[in-house]
């Protein structure tokens, strides 16, 4: 199914609950956190959407906004990207896991959670995956304060915007 | 450790052990990064550290004389060098390869890398570049033959302090 076929597909099953963009001919579903889980479900299970290979599932540093999370998936079926968003806040954001729908999205998750600072409900294994066990602050966050340049100003050119 | 270390050896005496010490480096490979990929490549057929008595592979950190660290070192895996190093008889080396081993190299300012292996273990000879090419390591491995070459063990062990000045080889 090609994107717009996707997003007519979709907004007719889900109605006002998502917001369709597509950009660079893939498909990115907006949500609230609350439709997180309802919305990848149905990405998962409809016939029409098959939605049955994980890419990935990452966070990103939105500053004011909160933290947005993002979900790729693929259907190896009918040949279709589709990326899913939402927003958190900052402070105790979190969402329901998708790691049982795709069992991929396990260390993802884990992953997303210790680097950001998010909690995913009903993780069957929560708990830090690359990080040492004291380690204390979620570095992928935009105010987690790099000591070494603290120290040192970054040397090199300015950074890119 | 018995003999060696309690008296100064007669010099024709040292140099005969020292001499037996620096052609038989059995070498512990930390290999944590692409620099591993260069350092078996002086293993290999081309640059053949074997012709200088370094003896590539050895079974485990307890078989082994020279450890070199090559490679990118983690927070998270510090404590297991640490403890590889440990588990080393003395008397033990250490080259740290590249820049990452170094200081920490282009992972300066991360969050999770070890700013060079030296804030763990002691380190005898650093070998620059990123990574170095394998005649870098070579000349690092003849710098510390040289050293070992002329070294006194009583020395080494009754004046644990005074350790000698790590050899930096100019890139």
């Amino acid at each position: 199914m090609d994107a717009a076929a996707l997003t007519d597909h979709l907004v007719a099953e889900l109605g006002d609950a998502v917001i369709p963009v597509v950009e660079h001919d893939l498909l990115t579903v907006t949500v609230a956190p609350g439709d997180w889980r309802r919305v990848a479900e149905r990405l998962r299970t409809d016939p029409n959407l098959g939605c049955d290979y994980f890419e990935f599932l990452s966070g990103v540093d939105e500053e004011a906004e909160g933290l947005g999370v993002l979900l790729h998936v693929y259907s190896t079926g009918r040949r279709h990207h589709v990326q899913l968003r939402t927003i958190v806040p900052r402070e105790g954001g979190s969402l329901p896991t998708v790691s049982d729908l795709w069992f991929g999205a396990n260390w993802h998750e884990r992953e997303t959670a210790e680097l950001f600072g998010i909690e995913f409900e009903g993780h069957p294994n929560p708990g830090k995956l690359l990080l040492p066990e004291e380690f204390v602050g979620y570095p992928l966050r935009k105010e987690f304060a790099l000591l070494t340049r603290e120290a040192k100003p970054w040397p090199g050119a300015k950074e890119p915007e | 450790m018995g003999l060696v270390d309690k008296v100064e050896l007669p010099q024709p005496i040292k140099f005969v052990f020292n001499w037996g010490r620096r052609y038989s480096l059995w070498v512990f490979n930390f290999g944590l990064a692409c620099c591993a990929i260069e350092f078996i490549a002086t293993s290999m057929a081309r640059h053949d550290f074997i012709r200088l008595g370094v003896i590539p592979f050895a079974h485990g950190p307890r078989q082994a004389d020279l450890l070199v660290v090559s490679g990118t070192l983690t927070d998270k895996m510090a404590p297991a060098l640490k403890r590889l190093y440990d588990e080393m008889p003395e008397p033990k080396y250490v080259i740290s390869f590249g820049s990452c081993s170094n200081c920490g190299g282009p992972y300066w300012d991360s969050y999770s890398v070890t700013k060079g292996v030296d804030q763990i273990i002691p380190v005898d000879v650093y070998v620059p570049g990123c990574p170095p090419r394998p005649e870098a390591l070579l000349h690092g491995i003849l710098e510390l033959q040289k050293r070992i070459g002329s070294e006194s063990l009583k020395q080494r062990y009754i004046d644990a302090g005074s350790r000698p000045e790590p050899i930096v080889v100019d890139a």
